[in-house]
C-alpha cells in the first residue's frame, strides 16, 4: 500500500519530469520563442492573461500557439515560434485580446524582439555567397533591415521582431534570429 | 515597453557585439566542418542565370553534397547566390522524372513506358504529321538553358531532317530585342566588351534591370567598383521601380513605365546640345539612319529630330521624379566619364519597342565614343545561362542558323547545307514561326506536333491561359523533355525524363561571349537520359518511319544529320562529337569563331573561352576580351587587313556591309496597353533572387521555397492608402485577360500608379502570366511582359497561403 504522501510525491515528480526543463516556473520566452504583438512585459504577462485563447483563434496564419500543461504556470498563454510560423503582423490578436495583455499597438509599434544577424553563419557576411532572403522577407524592407555592401544589417529602431527574416533564412542553424530583448523589464 | 532609453541602448549594443562575435559558434563550426567534409570537388558552371558563375560541385561517396564558387574565376570571383549554392539538391531529388510517360489523350492519366516505345511514338507522330500536313506542322520550342550541343542538334534535325524552320526557344521572350538592337546598331550580335570592363568603368548606366536581384554576382562587382571609388564612380539607375539595384545609385531616374524612349532621346539631345559628343568617333565610324528600309540621314537631320526631345519635354512625358536637370546630369555623367558602361535586361527588351530602346542606348555610346575603350561598353545582360551560347549562336531561333547566319540569306543557308552534307534546298528559305506566332499556330491547329524542351511555356508565355488552350487540344501532340513535372507536362502526351546539369556534358555560353564546359560527374537518376541521346535516337527512328512511308529523301537527310554521332557514348563522347562539328565547321570563319575552343582546350582553360577564338593558341589565352579592337581581337586584325580599314577599330560585323555603326532616329512610342479609366494601373512583372523562372527547380529546394513561398504584389504606399490596402491583404489584380489574387506588400518600390508582381508562382490563383499581355515588338517579336494596364482591389484581409509547385509534396 502506498502512502498518500508518497503518491503525491511521485505524481508531482512525474509531472515535473514531463515539463519543459526549467520552464515550469520561469518564462518560456527565449530566442525565436516570442509573445504575440503588443504583449505587456513578461513579468506580468502570465498573471494578466486569462488564457482565453482568442488570440490564437483569431490568427489567420496559425502563428500563435498556446502553451500546454507542461509549461506549468505559463500553460495556456500564447507564444509564437518564429522558426515554425512567424508573425505576419495582421494585428488581429491585439484587437481581439479582452484583457489588454496584448496592447492595441500599431504594426510599427510592435516590439516582439529584435533580429540579430550572426555574422559567422550568414553566407553573405562570410563572403561565400550572395543571399538576400531576410532582406526580401522583411515587412519593413530597407527600414528594418538594410544592406551594407549586400550584407544584412538590422536597424534596432525599426525592427519589430516579427521573425519573417528568421523563417526565410536558408542557413542552418539560422543566421538571423529574434531575441526577445524587450520582454523583460530588467536585464537578465 | 517599460524600457528606458539607456536599457534599450545597452541591450542593442550587447546584441550587436554578440552578432559580431557570433555566440553560436560551436554549432556553426559544425556546419562548416560538414561542408568541408567532401571527397572531391568537380568544376563546372552554375545552372541558373546568364552570369556564368564557375562552381565546384562537392561529392561525398559519389553523392552531390555541396556547391561552392571558384575563387579564381573570371566571372564570379568565388561568389554564388543561394540558388547556385543549393542546386546540388536537384541532382538526386526524389521528385525527378525517371521514366518516359505517355498518354494517348490528354484527359487520361500517364503510364510509364519504355524508351523504345517512347521514341517510337515520338518518331511516328512527327513522321505522320510531316507526311500528312507538311513539315511546317511540326515545331521545336527550346530553351536558353539547354546546352549548346542540345540546341544545335535539335535545330539540325528540324531543319535538315524534317525541313522546317519552326525552331524557337524561350530566349525569344528574354533577349530577342537585344539581338535586334546589336544587329541594327553594330551589325554584330552580342556585347563588344566583357565583365572585366566593370572594374575599369567610371559611370554605370543601369536601365530596366534589377541586377541586384537577377544578376546578383555581377551586381556585386558593380557595387564593389562603386564603393571602392565612391566619389569618382557614378551609378545612374533608370527604373520605374526603386529596386535593390537603386540603392547604390547616385541618381535614380524614376519615370512612368514605357516612357524610356523619350528619356534616352533627351539624354542624346543634351549630349548634342552641350557638345559632349565625340566628333572624331562619329565621323570615322558612324552613320545616321532612319526608318525601314533604312535611309541615310545627316548629323544635322539627327539634331533636328532630337529637338522634339528637349529635357523639358521629356520630363513632361516621363513624369515620376524626372526633372530636366536630372536628365542633364545623367547625360553629362554618361558623356564625360572616363568609361561608361550601360547595362540592361528585360525592362528594355520586353517591350513593344524593345529594339528601338536598345538602339537608343547604343546611340548614347556611339555619340560619346564610349565604346571599345577600357571600361566603356553597351552591355546587355542575358537572363539565361545559355541564351547567348546555345540559342543566339547555335541557331535556336526561327530566323537564324548556327554561327549568326540569317536563314533568308541564300549564300549562308547553302553554306550550312554544304557543311551538313545535305542537298541544297533542304532548309527552307523562309523563317519559321516566332514564339507567339508558333503558339498561336498551335491554337489554330496549324501545328500538330510540338516538342518542348527544358522550358515551361504553359506558365512563361504572356497571356498564358489563352495559349494553354492550344496546348490542351487533343489534335496537338505535345512532347516535353524535362527533369521535373511542370505546368507544361500537365498538357503533354509524352514526357521524357532528361539528365540535369552535371549529369551530362556540354557547353554554356554566358553574357560576355564566354563558353564554359561542364563535364558529367554523376549518373542521371532512373532512366533519365541526356537530350543529345534522345534526339539522336529519335532521328534514327524517324528515318526508319520515313523510309517505310516511302519518303527516302527525309530518311536519308536524317541519317546524314546524325551519321557522325551514331554509337557514341552519350555522357561525354556524343556531346564532344556534336561540339566538334559545331565549333570546327559551323563557327569557323564567322564572327563567333569558336574553332579554337575544343573540349580539350575548354577543360584546360579554367575560365572557358570568349569568342572570337579562331585558333587553339588564342583560345588557350582565353579568347577575345574585347571585339573589334586591333591588337586584342584577332578578327579585327585579319578583317582590317582584308578590307583595307585603318585605325584602331574594325567593325567587321556581318550585318553591316559598310562596316559602320548606325545611330538610329527612333521616335518615342509608349506601351501597347496604357492605363485608362477602366484599368488605371500599370502592371509590371519581375523576378526575385531566390527563385528561377517557373520554380519547377527552385521550388523544390526547401530553403529557397521557405524564403519565398509565394508571389506577392508590390504596391506604392500612396496607392495602398488610397485603396485601403494594408500589408498582407489579399489583392485582386485584374486585366483584360484575367484576374489573380495575391498578398500585398506595401513598399516604396514601384512608382505611384504602378504595381509589381513576381512571376515565379505556379499556383493558378497567383500565376502572373495569366494577366500579362502578349503584344510583341514588330522587329524582335519579343512580347511586352513589362507593361500592361490593370485594376486592383482588396478582396480580404490577410489569408494564410500554401506554396504550390506541380508534383511537389512537402
Amino acid at each position: 500500500m502506498m502512502h498518500r504522501r508518497l503518491f503525491l510525491k511521485i505524481l508531482a515528480g512525474g509531472f515535473l519530469a514531463s515539463c519543459a526543463p526549467g520552464e515550469l516556473a520561469s518564462s518560456p520566452i527565449k530566442t525565436n520563442v516570442l509573445r504575440p504583438p503588443g504583449a505587456i512585459p513578461e513579468d506580468l504577462f502570465a498573471s494578466r492573461c486569462i488564457r482565453c485563447g482568442r488570440c490564437a483563434e483569431s490568427c489567420p496564419y496559425r502563428s500563435i500557439k498556446i502553451l500546454d500543461l507542461r509549461h506549468g504556470f505559463y500553460a495556456g498563454t500564447p507564444v509564437i515560434y518564429v522558426e515554425k510560423v512567424p508573425c505576419y503582423l495582421c494585428m488581429r490578436c491585439v484587437k481581439i485580446c479582452p484583457t489588454g495583455t496584448l496592447r492595441k499597438v500599431s504594426q510599427k509599434e510592435v516590439r516582439m524582439g529584435l533580429a540579430r544577424v550572426n555574422r559567422r553563419l550568414c553566407v553573405t557576411w562570410k563572403g561565400e555567397g550572395i543571399c538576400r532572403s531576410c532582406y526580401n522577407a522583411c515587412p519593413f524592407r530597407e527600414e528594418a533591415i538594410k544592406l551594407d555592401r549586400l550584407r544584412p544589417v538590422v536597424m534596432p529602431e525599426v525592427c519589430v521582431g516579427c521573425g519573417l527574416c528568421t523563417y526565410a533564412c536558408p542557413v542552418r542553424p539560422k543566421a538571423i534570429v529574434v531575441e526577445p530583448i524587450y520582454a523583460f523589464r530588467t536585464s537578465r | 515597453m517599460g524600457l528606458t532609453r539607456r536599457q534599450f541602448i545597452k541591450r542593442t549594443a550587447a546584441l550587436t557585439a554578440a552578432s559580431l562575435a557570433g555566440i553560436e559558434l560551436p554549432k556553426g563550426m559544425q556546419e562548416v566542418a560538414q561542408a568541408a567534409d567532401v571527397d572531391r570537388w568537380e568544376p563546372g558552371v552554375c545552372r541558373f542565370c546568364g552570369v556564368g558563375c564557375r562552381v565546384y560541385l562537392g561529392l561525398k561517396n559519389g553523392k552531390p553534397v555541396a556547391i561552392k564558387g571558384i575563387t579564381e574565376s573570371a566571372t564570379n570571383k568565388g561568389y554564388v547566390c543561394m540558388k547556385g549554392m543549393l542546386f546540388y539538391k536537384i541532382i538526386h531529388h526524389p521528385e525527378r522524372l525517371k521514366k518516359p510517360l505517355y498518354r494517348e489523350r490528354k484527359d487520361q492519366p500517364f503510364r510509364e513506358i519504355s524508351w523504345e516505345e517512347a521514341l517510337d511514338i515520338a518518331a511516328r507522330k512527327f513522321a505522320e504529321v510531316t507526311a500528312k500536313y507538311g513539315p511546317n506542322a511540326t515545331a521545336y520550342y527550346g530553351s536558353g538553358q539547354a546546352l549548346t550541343e542540345e540546341t544545335y542538334l535539335f535545330q539540325k534535325i528540324m531543319r535538315a531532317g524534317l525541313g522546317t524552320n519552326n525552331v524557337e526557344g524561350n530566349p525569344r521572350l528574354c533577349m530577342a530585342s537585344a539581338v535586334g538592337g546589336y544587329l541594327t546598331s553594330f551589325g554584330a550580335d552580342e556585347p563588344i566588351g566583357s565583365y572585366a570592363d566593370i572594374e575599369k568603368a567610371y559611370c554605370f548606366f543601369i536601365i530596366g534591370s534589377n541586377m541586384a536581384e537577377c544578376h546578383p554576382v555581377i551586381f556585386r562587382r558593380v557595387m564593389n567598383r562603386k564603393l571602392s571609388n565612391p566619389k569618382e564612380v557614378k551609378v545612374i539607375n533608370a527604373d520605374p521601380r526603386v529596386s535593390p539595384t537603386s540603392r547604390i545609385a547616385d541618381l535614380h531616374l524614376q519615370f512612368k513605365p514605357g516612357t524610356d524612349l523619350a528619356l534616352l532621346n533627351a539624354m542624346a539631345y543634351v549630349i548634342v546640345e552641350e557638345g559632349l559628343y565625340d566628333e572624331e568617333f562619329i565621323r570615322k565610324y558612324c552613320k545616321f539612319k532612319v526608318g525601314k528600309p533604312p535611309k541615310d540621314v545627316s548629323f544635322e537631320e539627327y539634331k533636328e529630330f532630337l529637338k522634339q526631345y528637349t529635357p523639358e519635354r521629356a520630363a513632361e512625358i516621363c513624369g515620376g521624379n524626372i526633372t530636366p536637370e536630372k536628365i542633364r546630369t545623367a547625360a553629362r555623367w554618361f558623356a564625360k566619364s572616363k568609361g561608361t558602361m550601360s547595362m540592361w535586361t528585360m525592362g528594355i527588351n520586353q517591350r513593344i519597342r524593345g529594339v528601338w530602346a536598345n538602339n537608343l542606348i547604343h546611340n548614347l555610346h556611339l555619340l560619346t565614343g564610349q565604346l571599345c575603350k577600357p571600361g566603356a561598353d553597351s552591355f546587355s545582360l542575358t537572363g539565361q545561362p545559355n541564351a547567348c551560347g546555345g540559342v543566339r549562336e547555335g541557331g535556336g531561333l526561327c530566323h537564324i542558323l548556327p554561327g549568326h547566319r540569317p536563314v533568308k540569306v541564300d549564300k549562308l543557308r547553302h553554306q550550312v547545307e554544304d557543311l551538313w552534307g545535305v542537298p541544297r534546298g533542304t532548309i527552307p528559305p523562309k523563317p519559321g514561326y516566332h514564339t507567339v506566332a508558333m503558339f498561336r499556330a498551335v491554337n489554330e491547329g496549324k501545328i500538330k506536333a510540338i516538342w518542348i524542351n527544358c522550358t515551361s511555356p504553359a506558365q512563361s508565355l504572356p497571356n498564358c491561359d489563352y495559349y494553354r488552350k492550344g496546348l490542351a487540344r487533343e489534335d496537338v501532340f505535345v512532347v516535353v523533355t524535362d527533369i521535373f513535372p511542370t505546368k507544361t507536362t500537365e498538357l503533354a502526351n509524352l514526357v521524357l525524363p532528361t539528365a540535369f546539369h552535371f549529369e551530362k556534358t556540354g557547353v554554356y555560353g554566358c553574357t560576355e561571349r564566354r563558353s564554359q564546359l561542364t563535364v558529367k560527374v554523376v549518373d542521371p537518376p532512373g532512366e533519365a537520359k541526356p537530350e543529345v541521346w534522345i534526339v539522336r535516337e529519335w532521328a534514327l527512328k524517324m528515318a526508319e518511319k520515313f523510309e517505310k512511308m516511302g519518303d527516302s529523301r527525309r530518311a536519308r537527310n536524317l541519317r546524314i544529320c546524325v551519321k557522325d554521332f551514331v554509337g557514341k557514348e552519350e555522357g561525354y563522347e556524343l556531346p564532344k562529337a556534336i561540339w566538334d562539328e559545331y565549333s570546327q565547321k559551323l563557327t569557323k570563319g564567322r564572327d563567333n569563331d569558336l574553332s579554337g575552343a575544343t573540349y580539350e582546350v575548354l577543360k584546360q582553360r579554367p575560365d572557358g573561352v570568349q569568342w572570337p577564338a579562331p585558333t587553339k593558341e588564342i583560345a588557350l589565352r582565353g579568347g577575345t576580351y574585347k571585339k573589334f579592337v586591333r591588337g586584342i581581337d584577332p578578327l579585327a586584325d585579319e578583317e582590317g587587313k582584308k578590307l583595307g580599314i585603318s585605325g584602331p577599330y574594325v567593325f567587321y560585323g556581318p550585318a553591316h556591309k559598310d562596316h559602320k555603326l548606325y545611330i538610329w532616329l527612333r521616335p518615342y512610342k509608349g506601351a501597347a496597353e496604357e492605363p485608362d479609366a477602366e484599368y488605371p494601373f500599370y502592371l509590371s512583372t519581375g523576378r526575385v533572387i531566390d527563385h528561377w523562372h517557373t520554380t519547377s527547380m527552385t521550388g523544390r529546394i526547401p530553403e529557397l521555397l521557405r524564403a519565398n513561398p509565394y508571389a506577392y504584389v508590390e504596391i506604392n504606399p500612396k496607392d495602398a492608402r488610397r485603396l485601403g490596402i494594408n500589408p498582407n491583404d489579399m489583392v485582386e489584380i485584374e486585366t483584360r485577360r484575367g484576374k489573380i489574387v495575391l498578398p500585398a506588400k506595401v513598399y516604396e518600390g514601384p512608382i505611384e500608379g504602378m504595381v509589381f508582381i513576381y512571376w515565379h508562382d505556379m499556383h493558378e490563383e497567383r500565376m502572373a502570366n495569366r494577366v500579362t499581355k502578349d503584344a510583341f515588338d514588330p522587329g524582335s517579336k519579343e512580347p511586352e511582359f513589362k507593361i500592361c494596364a490593370c485594376r486592383i482591389r482588396k478582396v480580404s484581409g490577410p489569408k494564410p497561403l500554401k506554396p504550390y509547385v506541380v508534383g511537389h509534396k512537402r
